[in-house]
């Protein structure tokens, strides 16, 4: 679970099934795509759901004060925030 | 009987566990899926009732139905369904109750920083110690939140465990739990159904 790759794909899966992207419009994430703000579907509980299941896929602990609007501003955020976490 | 996930997942999966239950009355099984106290139509208020509650009201529905009981349990609805008598149990993807609880409260804190206030995990965990907590429009009392902190599936005989995916202890299909519109996947309600009534068979109850 450590390759770049490998959590690409696990992020992109995780957001298809908490915001119902299907496999079509996950695929197409970008760098730049806008989440939260963007996709109507990303409201605070999907955001709360989007970390639990984070935790879960990737094998992290994400701490509260971790959290700031940025993580969520773009897919490519989200992404590097996770990687990150991974590396320790 | 079908026990259905807690709090919002119950919402975002009742449409597909509903399709499930036909096609298993198609193929000739009674379906019942009970509302917990406090949740959809239940008249309780949500604050007045906790996991034990829960677990005594579901084993008080399943003491009245006639006839070798198959508990099918989703999610949280595992952490529930141990203290009702069955002929056997089937769990589809059960979690811990601390992480749904982890879920609702980072859904408040969310929230409250939309809506500029500051809390965190750490002072509502405090604040509910004393008093119900709004979480995602759900009020929970201290002790069910209490009782979700620490609350596991625990053990049930003969029981089968799926997950969702592939393979011989999975059904396919996609959490819709987990959704924020709700969605409904016939393919996985079909799926259900199925494993539910070969389980059945292997039990030597159909």
């Amino acid at each position: 679970m450590t390759e770049p790759d490998t959590v690409d794909a696990t992020l992109r899966a995780l957001l298809a099934d908490v915001l119902g992207l299907g496999e079509d419009r996950a695929a197409a994430l970008t760098q730049d795509s806008g989440l939260f703000g963007e996709l109507p579907e990303f409201d605070s509980m999907a955001v709360a759901t989007v970390l639990t299941e984070m935790e879960d896929r990737l094998g992290i602990i994400i701490d509260d004060d971790e959290i700031d609007g940025e993580i969520f501003e773009s897919y490519g955020n989200l992404l590097a925030f996770s990687l990150r976490k991974i590396a320790g | 009987m079908f026990v259905p996930p807690l709090f919002e997942e119950a919402n975002r999966s009742r449409r597909t566990l509903v399709v499930a239950m036909r096609a298993l009355a198609a193929d000739g099984f009674a379906a019942v899926l009970p509302d917990l106290p406090g949740q959809n139509e239940s008249l309780i208020p949500l604050d007045q009732v906790d996991l034990g509650i829960w677990q005594n009201a579901l084993a008080e529905t399943a003491a009245a139905i006639d006839g070798p009981l198959i508990i099918a349990s989703v999610r949280g609805g595992a952490l529930i369904d141990h203290r009702a008598q069955a002929a056997a149990w089937w769990r589809l993807a059960p979690v811990s109750g601390a992480s749904l609880l982890r879920t609702l409260m980072r859904a408040r804190v969310a929230a409250d920083r939309e809506a500029g206030a500051t809390t965190s995990l750490e002072s509502l965990q405090a604040d509910a110690a004393t008093a119900p907590l709004l979480l995602a429009g759900n009020r929970l009392s201290p002790r069910m939140i209490a009782q979700l902190g620490s609350a596991e599936v625990q053990p049930a005989a003969p029981l089968r465990t799926v997950t969702l995916g592939s393979g011989t202890d999975a059904v396919a299909g996609t959490p819709l739990w987990l959704r924020a519109e709700p969605g409904e996947d016939a393919a996985m309600a079909a799926a259900i159904a199925t494993d539910i009534a070969a389980w059945s068979k292997t039990c030597g109850i159909s």
